[in-house]
């Protein structure tokens, strides 16, 4: 059974994710940023989903467990597919959009293959061990290209203030995810835990919101203020 | 030809990064935490196919008392 607290966190982050989707249309950013708005709106289409599956079998049913690992899966995609479009943002004046395509499809191909090689001696169940396996190995890969995409925005002395909130908020959704993971395998069994995790899952809607209804996209930051570069 | 082989090394590079990074943050892991998106709250872990029960872990006499993973 849920508590009322965790039914409104789920409403707050499927309001969010649709929020996401308004402002970058009201703001005339949803083309330009179509693989983060697909994120979203597939995040808050599952939301409903899975809302629907939780009320029709209950919390502890099979359906809603396959549901929400496999749909977990698709959402983790997608969140790839914007990570990696950021890439190509940032990437755009070098001419390496066929690059970061060929890397995007051999990361995520090395990372079905390892794993597959992780699951694969598992008797039981192994399409759903795999997906799973594969979506939490794929939001490691994410935070860690989300940190040397930050690198690559020093290095190139990217100026675009609304692309650098959206890859820094991006960064910052993936390390508090991988800390709070952390935390829950050192402290198990704390039920503190299951109050703060769903509030993770707003943050990033919150910070992309932010980014398209306050940041104009003409904004430029100084490069100074990036990083101090020694000459 | 060397740009391809520069992004398949740091493809490589971030896959290796990344799969460490999971080792050593989930190196006390029981298997039950995931990291999922939104706000839907994570269900309980099903059971293992049929009902007979868990066995122990395996314990290596040889070498002390220590359990052994296998």
């Amino acid at each position: 059974m849920l508590s009322p607290y965790q039914y409104a966190v789920w409403l707050v982050c499927t309001i969010l994710e649709i929020g996401v989707v308004v402002c970058a249309v009201k703001k005339n950013a949803f083309r330009r940023y179509v693989f983060l708005n697909i994120a979203m709106i597939a995040s808050a289409a599952i939301s409903i989903a899975r809302y629907q599956i939780l009320h029709h079998y209950g919390f502890t049913s099979k359906e809603y467990h396959y549901f929400y690992y496999y749909s977990d899966f698709l959402l983790v995609i997608t969140l790839y597919l914007a990570l990696t479009s950021l890439y190509s943002h940032v990437f755009a004046e070098l001419k390496a959009e066929q690059y970061v395509r060929l890397g995007t499809v051999l990361l995520l191909c090395g990372t079905a293959l390892f794993s597959y090689a992780v699951v694969q001696q598992s008797s039981s169940r192994l399409l759903t061990r795999f997906v799973v396996e594969l979506s939490q190995n794929l939001y490691f890969v994410g935070l860690v290209l989300t940190y040397v995409l930050w690198g690559a925005v020093l290095k190139l002395r990217e100026t675009r203030t609304r692309l650098i909130q959206l890859i820094l908020s991006t960064g910052v959704y993936f390390s508090l995810f991988a800390a709070n993971f952390a935390l829950q395998n050192l402290y198990y069994g704390r039920t503190f835990f299951e109050y703060l995790t769903p509030l993770f899952g707003c943050f990033l809607p919150l910070s992309w919101m932010y980014a398209f209804w306050r940041i104009p996209e003409e904004t430029r930051i100084a490069p100074a203020r990036l990083a101090v570069v020694p000459r | 030809m060397s740009r391809r082989l520069t992004v398949i090394l740091l493809v490589l590079l971030v896959l290796v990064g990344a799969m460490s990074l999971k080792t050593a943050v989930a190196a006390h892991d029981g298997g039950s935490f995931t990291m999922a998106v939104g706000g839907a709250p994570q269900p309980p872990p099903l059971p293992d196919v049929g009902g007979a029960p868990q066995p122990p872990p395996i314990m290596d006499y040889s070498a002390g008392a220590s359990v052994v993973n296998r």
